[in-house]
């Protein structure tokens, strides 16, 4: 019998500080995340700096917290898994500078994770994932469709050509009036309002690309619009027309890459997989072709350092380790 | 007792090992781009290369700031972690009292480090490393106004290239003699240490400026 791996891993790419114990890559023993998102509030979005400085606040109490949860030891684990990129530099720093340290102290193997590897391995925790597969990540800072055909093979086959689609909710949220982050609110109103401002669907072509900042400008002007004539604008009706047309132009692309891939396995991934209205499009799509998919839980969804000690896992296993000579890198594409 | 002096603070990484009242290994190096690529592995070299394990440390001596933000997390995450896992004592260090040890000649000591657009980290010291002037973020002219009403006798300390009114020294850490000044100061717990900024983030000043 092969002998379990844990790792840990250590998330700070954007504002929530996160360690956690994965065990084979698939079970998770312990998490701890510490989000900054009531710090953020006020600024109306993420400030970096302020971010890392949380970080540094943070670091060493959310990794003795998940280790006290989990009733281990560092020396307990086979290696330490970290987000190195992409992110907010200055945010990866401190979880990397972290990683880096403890793999030195307990001569363990330090693996530099890409997030969004982790993000779709988060769906790992769920289930097994097979292959050939197509995941679909979205999130506030990115937007790809990926053909993987096993562990760790990324072919992206496209992404957004401007905003991120989570971006994209953000600043619709900000228009209507619904603090940051108005993303998930925007799913919530548009599951009362009616699709009844007509909006574009954004680069319907026939790449596998997207694009999101017409769809925000056209929102933006709509609400001036209405504004000027006096009219009120009626936030659950423009939720439910902008959510429309995404989930639209997200599950046609899906769709073409399905038919054209020949996939087994649909995946996706990042804090807009969390969106109820997105999850039943793409699980309609799946049905219909009768394609085998998963969710990631909603604690999975947003950043998390499971994600990255499951993906670690098979770094792990293709000794696919680092010294201690690694920068993080706030721009890098996944491969 | 052996002591780990770690500094990340500007654009050089000065650390070294004291052993009792001597100096087993020192590293000073500037690095233009890659500190935070090169501090930890430049540390493992130097310990290495002296037969020193981690667990062979008993205390740490952390310069946590004021300095480069960034420069001042990588020192802090390393020294913490260590600290923290290993249980080892640490003390902290400002940049700017390290610094004001360098000269023995003056009655007066200014470390200062470069805030861009005119404004400095300063202090001012005595003699016998005793702060004056409290380290702060500053206008150049109001720290270099502040010296010259005091005295005549003072030297400005510093590594950058700054237009300074009075005579300067460069800065090059007696790492041996900051430790040996400071190896008793209090220890703090390591997860409550944090980078010693001196300066809110411009997020946060022009949040306090709009409450005004």
């Amino acid at each position: 019998m092969m002998k379990d791996i844990y790792i840990l891993g250590i998330e700070s790419s954007c504002d929530e500080t996160s360690c956690s114990i994965v065990k084979n890559g698939c079970e998770e023993i312990a998490t701890v995340i510490s989000s900054q998102i009531d710090i953020h509030k006020n600024f109306g979005g993420v400030v970096p700096e302020i971010a890392s400085r949380q970080h540094v606040k943070n670091i060493t109490m959310v990794i003795e917290d998940c280790l006290q949860q989990a009733n281990m030891k560092i020396e307990d684990v086979d290696a330490i898994a970290v987000t190195y990129g992409p992110g907010l530099i200055g945010s990866l720093l401190i979880g990397l500078e972290a990683a880096k340290t403890l793999a030195y102290i307990y001569n363990k193997p330090l693996i530099p994770v890409h997030h969004i590897a982790g993000h779709i391995y988060a769906n790992n925790l769920v289930k097994k994932m097979e292959f050939p597969l197509l995941a679909l990540v979205v999130s506030g800072g990115h937007t790809e469709l990926v053909y993987m055909k096993e562990d760790l093979s990324f072919e992206i086959l496209g992404g957004t050509l401007d905003d991120a689609v989570g971006e994209c909710y953000d600043k619709v949220a900000r228009v209507v009036g619904i603090p940051y982050p108005g993303g998930p609110s925007i799913d919530k109103l548009a599951a009362i309002g009616k699709k009844s401002y007509k909006l574009p669907l954004p680069l319907d072509d026939n790449s596998y690309n997207f694009s999101f900042s017409g769809l925000k400008s056209a929102v933006i002007n709509l609400a001036h619009n209405e504004e000027q004539r006096g009219n009120e604008l009626n936030k659950e009706d423009l939720a439910a027309s902008f959510q429309n047309v995404v989930v639209e132009i997200i599950g046609k692309k899906v769709e073409k890459a399905m038919e054209e891939k020949g996939i087994k396995y649909f995946v996706t991934a990042g804090g807009v997989a969390a969106n109820k209205r997105l999850r039943e499009r793409l699980s309609n799509i799946c049905e219909e072709k009768n394609i085998d998919y998963c969710f990631p839980a909603i604690r999975y969804c947003t950043d998390n350092a499971a994600m990255i000690a499951a993906a670690g896992y098979y770094y792990f296993l293709k000794n696919r380790t680092s010294g201690f000579i690694i920068n993080a890198k706030s721009s890098e594409v996944l491969k | 007792m052996r002591y780990l002096y770690l500094d990340t603070t500007s654009n050089y990484l000065y650390t070294g090992v004291v052993e009792e009242n001597k100096l087993l290994c020192e590293y000073k190096e500037k690095f233009d781009h890659d500190l935070s690529t090169m501090a930890l592995q430049t540390i493992i070299n130097m310990l290495e290369s002296n037969n020193l394990k981690p667990t062979d440390i008993d205390k740490i001596l952390l310069v946590n700031g004021p300095g480069s933000f960034t420069g001042c997390r990588i020192g802090v995450t390393i020294a913490k972690v260590f600290a923290w896992t290993l249980n080892k004592p640490i003390s902290l260090i400002s940049s700017l009292e390290a610094m004001a040890l360098t000269d023995d000649e003056y009655d007066y000591h200014v470390p200062v480090l470069d805030a861009r657009r005119d404004y400095v980290f300063g202090g001012i010291y005595d003699k016998e490393n005793n702060s004056i002037m409290k380290d702060q973020h500053v206008k150049r002219f109001v720290l270099e106004t502040a010296i010259s009403n005091m005295s005549d006798n003072y030297i400005f300390i510093t590594n950058d290239s700054l237009e300074l009114n009075g005579k300067v020294k460069a800065y090059d850490p007696d790492i041996l003699k900051i430790v040996l000044k400071y190896k008793d100061r209090e220890n703090v717990n390591p997860h409550s240490i944090d980078a010693n900024y001196l300066k809110l983030t411009e997020a946060e000043e022009n949040l306090n400026d709009k409450k005004c």
